[in-house]
């Protein structure tokens, strides 16, 4: 579950929202990345590795270069939210229970 | 089995009036679920409000309201704009209270491929799950 946790912070921004519609549309290097923001290198990073945290990218060494791609494992692990909702629910009546039990003076 | 969707009952030990009152009236909502500026009325758009961050969490519409008896309502979640869910409220009086059944439907319109192209989280909504853990 840290997992998901991990997932949907790395989704809780902007800018990593862009990089992974980018990473969406085909693999690329950092550099390729860096290119679409008005941001430095080691800020690009630091968003990558929060996504590679949340096991939405992956990345891999081929050659001398470092190729980030999607990892639709974490989105499909992401998309498990029936289980969420279904946690959701649970604590919102037993939430509605203790009220009427107390306020209704049962 | 279908796994998108979820089926609740809760039993309260009251009459369907006072139940109905506590899923329909803003006041009411506000101490269990989120709160709406308005109560729930038939037809009408709501949205539901984060008690900390006072941010809008839930809207949707009133689908039907058949006063004591059933209530629904279209669900949309902050971090799904575009998807809306649907809430089915049921509410059966039987001896000694109120028999109320929650069915939530349409959890399988966000598969991965729309998920990817209407994603708009933010930060309010992980904090939210991290609560739901804590419990």
């Amino acid at each position: 579950m840290k997992t998901d946790v991990a997932a949907f912070k790395a989704l809780g921004d902007p800018t990593r929202q862009q990089i992974v519609a980018l990473l969406a549309g085909k693999d690329m290097t950092i550099g390729q990345v860096v290119d679409h923001f008005d941001m430095t290198r080691a800020g690009v990073k630091k968003h990558m590795k929060l996504l590679e945290a949340g096991q939405l990218i992956t990345v891999k060494a081929e050659g001398r270069e470092r190729i980030n791609s999607l990892n639709h494992e974490g989105f499909k692990s992401i998309m498990q939210w029936v289980a969420y909702f279904d946690q959701f629910w649970d604590d919102k009546l037993d939430a509605l229970a203790s009220l009427v039990e107390q306020e209704e003076q049962i | 089995m279908n796994t998108s969707e979820i089926i609740k009952t809760v039993f309260l030990p009251v009459s369907a009036k006072v139940a109905w009152g506590y899923l329909t009236e803003a006041d009411k909502l506000a101490k269990w679920f989120h709160a709406p500026k308005q109560d729930l009325a038939d037809g009408q758009d709501y949205a539901l409000f984060g008690a900390e961050s006072g941010d809008k969490v839930c809207w949707g519409k009133v689908l039907k309201m058949d006063p004591y008896h059933a209530l629904a309502y279209s669900f949309a979640v902050k971090p799904f704009p575009g998807m809306e869910t649907e809430v089915y409220w049921t509410l059966d009086e039987i001896e000694g209270g109120t028999r109320i059944t929650m069915r939530h439907t349409g959890l399988e319109n966000l598969d991965g491929q729309s998920f990817d192209l209407s994603m708009a989280l933010d930060k309010g909504w992980d904090r939210h799950f991290a609560q739901l853990r804590d419990i």
